[in-house]
């Protein structure tokens, strides 16, 4: 109650166009946030103005939140996610709620799972054993006369690029396929599957 | 029980800064522990106050390996552990895991610290898998768009056409990767594999790789220790030509 009387009064000089104007306290809800990759991540704090997390500039990523308003010592916080973007299936607020202290609004992290993807990759003619086939760090060895290699699953939105690490004893394969046709694309709202490595 | 009540007696003691504390009959003595995170390959050697102690087998980020110096350390004297060859001044090289790197000391269990400050000497040591940069040289770029990335690992490379004033001919571009964004180098984990591919082609011409450690010479290959030893690839050669 006494921090609400505070907060009026605080309202009131800046209504006033007083000099001292900052929030009402000295203390900024912030954290890091993991695994969002673009713009539509909206935090609450409080039921109150929505905080679209954007783009940090010392990362360039949507690494990082902070309600532009800082609260008081003993003010009641309570983070709550509004919306996500399209390729994240949820997040979660570590230490949501709590009364503010320089402890307590250190401790808040927003941690999100993105959708992800089968990757599954068709083989054709491979008669020789020995090819490894490569997305980025992950790699698969693929035996003679296998005809499809299922890869670490992808997440939505992200890029992928196939490609041979180490060609099969006797042939040669290359790869084609993926909405590009070179075996690489971007990942959609479905399990990609028409990347191709033919072999020869 | 008994070294429990001793011990907040000392810290009174300490606290009242009397010309007695600790005497008497025989100093208090500390064991110096550690807990080391994420230890992948052998060589990591620790030391403090002339002891060391090395470190065999391996752990994850979850569950550390546990080991403790062969010598207690009396109350009041300083210790600073840190990896064998490493000094206060000098926090690099030493008796490290091979292909890694490690920390020690957090905020609550400090590397470097009294003993007898704290209840007990439990430092945490944190190594990492090294990583190196991977890039290399594109050449005959004029088109704008250009995007490579190394599958779906998150890093890439965006590219623009530099042209050379007087020749008006494209310049070759050093590039390497970097992690969503662009600001930040994103090397390759020792021991992992990478493979650069053209995900978006410049436009009105077409981009192929080549290069790399894999002998399919297509912009592949793996961080082995021939690249380490090199400091990374920079070899991986993107050759633009016009549709």
């Amino acid at each position: 109650m006494k921090s609400t009387i505070l907060r009026s009064g605080v309202v009131l000089a800046c209504a006033l166009g007083l000099a001292a104007c900052g929030g009402g306290g000295d203390l900024y809800l912030q954290g890091p946030v993991y695994n969002v990759t673009e713009a539509g991540l909206v935090l609450q704090n409080n039921g109150g103005s929505d905080l679209a997390v954007g783009i940090r500039a010392a990362t360039g990523q949507y690494d990082y939140f902070q309600f532009p308003n800082a609260i008081s010592t003993d003010d009641n916080f309570n983070i709550t996610v509004k919306s996500v973007p399209a390729n994240i299936e949820k997040c979660v607020v570590n230490n949501p709620s709590g009364h503010a202290n320089y402890y307590t609004t250190q401790q808040i992290s927003v941690q999100c799972t993105l959708k992800t993807h089968a990757l599954n990759v068709q083989v054709k003619g491979l008669t020789s054993d020995g090819l490894v086939i490569v997305n980025g760090t992950d790699k698969q060895t693929v035996a003679a006369n296998q005809t499809s290699v299922t890869m670490t699953r992808v997440n939505q939105d992200a890029p992928y690029g196939v490609t041979v690490l180490t060609q099969p004893k006797t042939q040669t394969c290359t790869v084609s396929g993926g909405a590009n046709g070179n075996g690489t694309g971007t990942v959609g709202a479905d399990d990609v599957t028409s990347v191709v490595v033919t072999c020869s | 029980m008994k070294f429990s009540l001793l011990r907040p007696a000392l810290a009174i003691g300490a606290a009242l800064t009397l010309a007695s504390c600790g005497g008497g009959g025989g100093k208090q003595t500390y064991p110096i522990n550690v807990e080391v995170y994420n230890v992948q390959y052998p060589g990591l050697v620790l030391s403090t106050n002339g002891q060391d102690l090395t470190i065999n087998g391996t752990s994850d980020l979850n569950t550390p390996i546990k080991a403790t110096f062969p010598q207690e350390i009396e109350y009041g004297v300083e210790y600073d552990v840190l990896p064998k060859g490493q000094t206060e001044t000098n926090l690099a090289g030493g008796s490290l895991p091979q292909h890694q790197s490690c920390s020690s000391g957090s905020s609550g269990f400090p590397r470097r610290n009294t003993a007898g400050l704290l209840q007990k000497i439990d430092v945490v040591v944190v190594c990492s898998v090294n990583a190196y940069p991977v890039g290399g040289t594109i050449k005959g770029l004029t088109g704008t768009g250009l995007v490579l990335i190394n599958g779906s690992s998150g890093s890439s490379y965006v590219a623009s056409p530099v042209i050379d004033a007087t020749t008006k001919l494209p310049t070759d571009i050093k590039w390497a990767l970097t992690q969503p964004g662009g600001l930040v180098a994103a090397p390759v984990t020792y021991n992992t594999t990478y493979g650069v591919t053209v995900l978006t082609q410049p436009s009105g011409q077409n981009c192929t790789v080549t290069g790399g450690n894999s002998p399919a010479n297509n912009g592949s290959g793996t961080m082995d220790a021939d690249a380490e030893k090199a400091g990374g690839v920079s070899n991986i050669v993107v050759t633009c030509t016009n549709k």
